[in-house]
């Protein structure tokens, strides 16, 4: 064995490693059946973990989105620390509710439930669920595009360490502030119940294996297994020569705004490495501002950096599989100056900070690019969020819609087309579905060609989706990429920048920022959303004509854009 | 009535042949003719029919289960397929639910972006718009745009058309007079509306089970076509019948029609097989266990039949299908499996497999690295000179050599190793067993594991012991089960509609009416097939959720019709599925109805008693963990066919036949049951 010492054999090691994985499957799978609202089981827009005693994390559902899962350790060590503050501890029959970006869950709408085990008496772990929900009683319908909150006050309930259940005990008074709080609030609360069953089937689960096992084997295991995980990441960063390497993107920010300390927003990633550490240094990053673009440290900042890290130089499709586990944070540091956007003082709001996080993640694959060309991607298509919303029948309706984006041509490969990226990776809702439930009508939803950088690997192709009300309601929509296009790569060309328009095509067609707060609209009225087209990879040179021509023929290019992007192809054609 | 299952895999071509009146059964397995598989089943059937006695003429039906379809879709190798769909969709079956399949990878591929059924250029879009809650017309289909698109399809050498329209499950009027126009314009192409395979809501399913219908179609027709007219030369009168994945069997013109049906032929095949062996010695909760040289396949039995998988977990190499298929379970564990440790000091077994060559290291076809085969083997529990009937002598030299190679790594000993080796295998599919039953609320304390193909009675009895499961079943015929399961099924139709009805809305007249639409629709298909009105069945279900849900649970309608009971029911179902029911309204989403017509069943084989005398074959040492400690203990080597009925014998034991080799630990016994199973019972807790 590479890895020095062993605490159980490496069988046992395995069998419990699979163990672990198959009770947070059994979690998201029962997670993803019971819950109501279509940001969860359509969208799966949530993540369940098991943590060992120390909020170590063991194992997670492959079902989660990374941004729902990574951050369920920071859950419990948050509720630790409010533990602490107020001299309260857990206890067996306990189901704590946690939402504080600043105690470490990752925005207020991603609520977290956390489920203590007891094994004879001693604490030996927590089972935990997070989701995103519809509603979190913000100052505007539904729990994105709220791009307007000021503080963290504006942004909706703040729960932090609220025992729902207290030794078996429900506190039926918790429930009914957050009935009385939140919009939608019957679905709402139907998915934080379907989260309590899914955390206490995962306590069960974990409870039995150290029935079964003992907790010296389980305990044993679990070390055995992060120490491997650890180990397996330590090889490939020692694989990468030592040196600081940086890079620089930008956000739009509010591009609409009037002072320009909220617009075109620069996020610096400075990667070293030395061995098998990696230290990743956001300072240069923009100082933090007064709306919610700012971006929880731990939850959010982190994930992106151990999401992109992880995709990189452990790419589950070209290794062999890792047990996800806290072993694989060990050798990353993580440093940002505190008041920049990427570690904000409280209580500047954050709850519109998912498509900034994406830059980060974007900007710490662009330092690595040059020392593992084989493993990246040119940049990405950024994502949008959206939510819509009416008042029908006396209730309100919210839905929320993620709008993928695409990935950069690749070493070898074109980019991904129309796809959710990095740290975010949803599912969209069928149109099917949509038209059958609420007051919209999707009008087109196809690849929007053209625009893609050229390179010898070009990069993913955006989408257009156009959506109409058929009945009077509001939107709000928190976006990014609307000005700064992905970059291109080793030589590629840059791919283009997304939109958001308006009654495209009629008299009423409005550009809009990439931000934009509540705004009623009337019957009729349709929003059009323009993925981002992803940068290219190398120098379009290398294409082959073949490729181009293949290209042309799938209309995902024109041959005017051929010409001007592939000189020998204008040349040969 | 005599009826012929031809089970045709990649390897073996199996063959059960079944005497109705006379009540025997004859067994045969031939190797596969990939290029030409009719040549493998007219061999086979040649052979099975002179051992028997009888002539081809004689045989009245023939049952088959077949990879051809699965097997054009995992090698993507399928016809040039055309796309017409609603205007502004052109791309639903490319952005798919844009998502990754795998959460951290940059290089992985989309399946259907890297190797699409349908090339963009061959998308056409025409103008039509159905919408609900009804099927509303919303738009009038452009029949001069989609004839206009056949043309250009039909220009560029398209074989077949997949037409696919939004909203086509609620009113299908707009793809059928599609398809219509393009058969007109394309005579001779394999034509599939998606709706007409399953009209269920959610697009990019539907869509891309209607692309990959079209993708295999084709060749799925001619291969059907080839085995009918070699049966037809053969002088056989009886039709030729295709398993589905649901269990059910379709005439070959049926199941040409929608292929996409046959894709987990061979394996719901083989969960048949195991039923049919389960009631034989009256047990009805199994858990099927088919574990063959590169994977293993789980199915769950219980008093309610097979269960069905549910549509939104159903994925066929990598793309979504939305059509029945029996609940089948695999995982990347067979005796070719490799056992290695990775770059990091992992000790792994599969999903790498040798496959049949170079296969284990013990068959000396130049495999270095070592199998599970090659684990048993050392352990002494197969004989090298009776594996698979002897017809591939293993050398256990080189499974120790190889065995020892990754001793040497992970720093144990031999025995240890190769002991490791069979524990991880054996508790992944442990795993996969306990999520199958656990999760569903089943305790598989309760269930008989049915264990069957080359590995699955090797296996079996400690995969039970680590479940805590009491008893091992061994069919009659472990190595071709899956052919004795094509004897057992019955021709089956599904039909289903989407319908989205509220609780206390609900429209019970029409939710009759429909049902009895679609009653009606399966029974003129087994009427047409010429089975007597009295042997039809047909049942009817719902498939319900609260409103809100995504997930639907299935609702029996016994006698097909709707009754408040059955939302009633479905707190149960919902109670027993996830361990708490709510009080919200219910929704109805779906109607199903399954006709059933009965065929004639495989009876019972015919079974000898023996003695253990006769049984012994001789006697080795094999090891095993106990006490936590690995221990040589003295084997006996039996053969299945001399023991005694109703004799336990005690373990450890390793029991020969054919086509299989049964292990039997030492806290386990073995006895032969009368039915013609070998039941292996755990002794000691």
């Amino acid at each position: 064995m590479s890895v020095a010492e062993t605490r159980v054999d490496p069988i046992t090691a395995s069998v419990i490693a699979g163990a672990l994985d198959s009770i947070a499957i059994e979690m998201g799978h029962k997670l993803a059946h019971m819950s109501y609202s279509s940001i969860i089981r359509e969208s799966e827009d949530f993540g369940t973990v098991v943590c060992d005693a120390g909020a170590r994390q063991l194992c997670e559902s492959p079902q989660s989105t990374p941004l729902q899962s990574g951050p369920i350790p920071g859950y419990v060590r948050g509720i630790n620390r409010r533990f602490a503050e107020i001299g309260e501890e857990w206890k067996p029959g306990d189901v704590v509710m946690h939402n504080h970006p600043y105690y470490g869950a990752s925005h207020g709408p991603d609520v977290g439930f956390v489920v203590p085990v007891f094994f004879e008496d001693q604490l030996v772990g927590f089972s935990a669920t997070t989701a995103h929900h519809l509603d979190i009683g913000a100052l505007t319908p539904g729990s994105c595009g709220i791009v307007d909150a000021t503080d963290a006050y504006a942004e909706g309930l703040q729960l932090t360490a609220i025992k729902v259940v207290e030794e078996g005990r429900v506190n039926e008074w918790v429930w009914r502030i957050l009935r009385d709080n939140i919009r939608m609030s019957s679905v709402v609360v139907a998915d934080m119940q379907a989260q309590i069953a899914a955390a206490r089937i995962g306590a069960e689960r974990f409870l039995e294996l150290f029935e079964r096992y003992g907790p010296e084997t389980v305990q044993g295991a679990s070390e055995d297994l992060m120490d491997y995980s650890e180990h397996v990441l330590r090889q490939e960063i020692e694989r990468l020569p030592d040196g600081t390497y940086s890079a620089e993107g930008k956000i739009d920010g509010y591009l609409d705004h009037e002072s320009p300390a909220y617009r075109d927003l620069p996020i610096v990633a400075s990667v070293t490495v030395e061995g098998s550490d990696l230290e990743v240094d956001l300072t240069g990053t923009a100082p933090q501002v007064d709306l919610p673009i700012n971006m929880p440290f731990e939850g959010t900042v982190d994930i992106a950096i151990y999401l992109v890290l992880r995709s990189i130089l452990l790419d589950s499709d070209t290794h062999d599989p890792v047990p996800t586990n806290s072993g694989l944070f060990r050798p990353i540091t993580i440093t940002a100056p505190e008041g920049c956007l990427a570690n904000p003082r409280y209580p500047a709001p954050t709850i519109a900070r998912f498509v900034a996080g994406n830059i980060i993640a974007e900007t710490v694959m662009r330092a690595l690019a040059p020392h593992t060309p084989e493993a990246v991607a040119a940049s990405v298509g950024n994502l949008k969020v959206i939510a819509s919303s009416g008042l029908r029948e006396g209730g309100h309706w919210v839905h929320m819609d993620i709008i993928e984006g695409s990935y950069g041509g690749r070493h070898g490969k074109d980019g991904l087309d129309a796809v959710d990226t990095l740290y975010g990776n949803t599912r969209n809702n069928p149109i099917e579905d949509i038209e059958s439930h609420l007051p919209l009508r999707i009008k087109r939803y196809e690849l929007w060609p053209d625009e893609a950088g050229a390179g010898q690997w070009r990069g993913g192709i955006g989408s257009v989706r156009d959506v109409e009300f058929t009945e009077p309601g509001g939107f709000s929509i928190e976006a990014d990429g609307n000005k700064w296009p992905p970059l291109g790569a080793f030589g590629g060309r840059d791919g283009t920048a997304g939109s958001i328009i308006l009654n495209p095509g009629t008299l009423k067609e409005e550009q809009l920022p990439s931000k934009i707060p509540f705004r009623k609209v009337e019957a009729g009225d349709t929003i059009r959303t323009i993925a981002p087209s992803a940068g290219g990879y190398g120098d379009p040179a290398g294409r082959s004509i073949e490729r181009i021509c293949e290209d042309i023929a799938d209309g995902y290019v024109t041959k005017d854009s051929a010409r001007r992007d592939y000189e020998h192809y204008r040349l040969t054609s | 009535m005599r009826v012929l299952g031809v089970d045709i895999g990649g390897t073996f071509t199996d063959l059960a042949l079944y005497d109705t009146q006379a009540g025997t059964t004859h067994v045969h397995k031939v190797p596969s003719t990939p290029d030409a598989p009719d040549q493998a089943m007219v061999a086979g059937m040649g052979e099975i029919c002179a051992r028997a006695g009888v002539k081809p003429a004689a045989i009245d039906a023939v049952f088959h289960g077949t990879t051809v379809a699965t097997n054009a879709v995992l090698q993507h190798r399928g016809a040039a397929v055309g796309l017409i769909t609603t205007k502004g969709f052109r791309d639903v079956v490319h952005i798919g639910r844009h998502q990754r399949p795998q959460n951290y990878s940059i290089m992985q591929d989309i399946p259907w972006q890297a190797r699409p059924f349908v090339k963009r250029r061959h998308r056409k879009v025409v103008t039509e718009r159905i919408v609900p809650p009804a099927g509303e017309v919303l738009e009038e289909l452009n029949e001069a745009e989609v004839r206009e698109a056949a043309r250009s399809l039909a220009g560029t050498g398209i074989e077949a058309v997949a037409i696919c329209f939004l909203f086509s499950y609620l009113n299908p009027l707009h793809e059928r007079r599609a398809a219509e126009i393009v058969r007109e314009e394309m005579p001779g192409a394999f034509v599939t509306a998606s709706a007409d395979i399953f009209p269920q809501f959610r697009e990019f399913e539907r869509f891309t089970t209607a692309c990959m219908n079209a993708f295999v179609g084709p060749g799925t027709d001619r291969y059907l076509e080839q085995l009918a007219a070699s049966l037809r030369e053969e002088g056989v009168p009886g039709e030729l019948h295709v398993m589905m994945s649901s269990g059910g069997v379709a005439t070959a013109s049926a199941a040409a029609e929608k292929p996409v049906t046959l894709l987990l032929s061979g394996p719901a095949a083989g969960i048949l097989g195991g039923v049919w062996a389960g009631e034989l010695s009256g047990r009805a909760r199994l858990i099927t266990f088919d574990m063959g040289g590169t994977s293993a396949d789980i199915g769950i039995v219980t008093e309610r039949g097979v269960g069905e998988a549910s549509a939104r977990d159903t994925w066929v190499a990598g793309y979504p299908l939305l059509v029945p298929m029996l609940d089948v379970h695999t995982i990347g564990a067979g005796g070719g499996s490799i056992a290695h440790v990775d770059g990091a000091g992992g000790f792994r077994v599969g999903p790498r497999s040798a496959g049949a060559r170079p296969g284990p290291a013990c068959y000396g076809y130049g495999g270095e690295e070592p199998t599970i085969t090659d684990a048993n083997a050392v352990l002494g529990r197969i004989d090298p000179d009776r594996f698979l009937g002897g017809e591939i002598p293993l050398d256990p030299e080189r499974a120790s050599a190889a065995v020892q190679a990754l001793a040497d790594v992970v720093g144990l000993g031999l025995h240890e190793t190769a002991e490791g080796i069979i524990t991880i295998a054996n508790a992944s599919m442990a795993r996969a067993i306990r999520s199958r039953t656990i999760e569903k609320g089943h305790d598989p304390r309760d269930f008989t594991l049915v264990a069957f193909g080359g590995a699955g009675p090797l296996h079996a009895a400690e995969v039970a012991t680590s479940l805590g499961v009491p008893e091992v079943l061994v069919p009659p015929y472990p190595g071709i089960t899956s052919a004795t399961g094509l004897l057992t099924s019955d021709l089956k139709y599904d039909q289903l509609r989407t319908v989205f009805m509220i609780e206390g809305r609900i429209d019970a007249a029409r939710l009759d009416r429909e049902l009895s639409e679609l009653a009606s629709l399966v029974e003129d298909q087994l009427l047409q097939d010429g089975i007597p009105d009295g042997e039809i069945t047909v049942v009817a279900a719902l498939d319900c959720r609260y409103v809100g849900q995504g997930y639907e649970l299935r609702v029996p309608l016994p006698e097909c019709r709707f009754t408040d009971g059955a939302l009633a029911e479905f707190h149960l179902l919902h109670e027993q599925e996830y361990g708490h029911a709510m009080g919200d309204p219910i929704e109805i989403v779906n109607l199903r109805v399954t006709a059933t017509g009965k065929r004639p069943k495989l009876g019972p084989p015919c079974v000898r008693a023996g003695s253990l005398a006769d049984a012994l074959l001789g006697e080795g040492e094999s090891v095993f963990r106990q006490g936590g400690s690995l221990t040589r203990l003295p084997t006996q080597y039996l053969e299945r066919a001399r023991l005694p009925l109703e004799e336990a014998v005690p373990g450890p034991a390793v029991i020969f036949q054919r086509d299989a080799t049964a292990l039997v630990p030492p806290d386990w016994s073995a006895l032969a049951d009368p039915s013609g199973n070998l039941l292996l019972e755990r002794r000691a807790p």
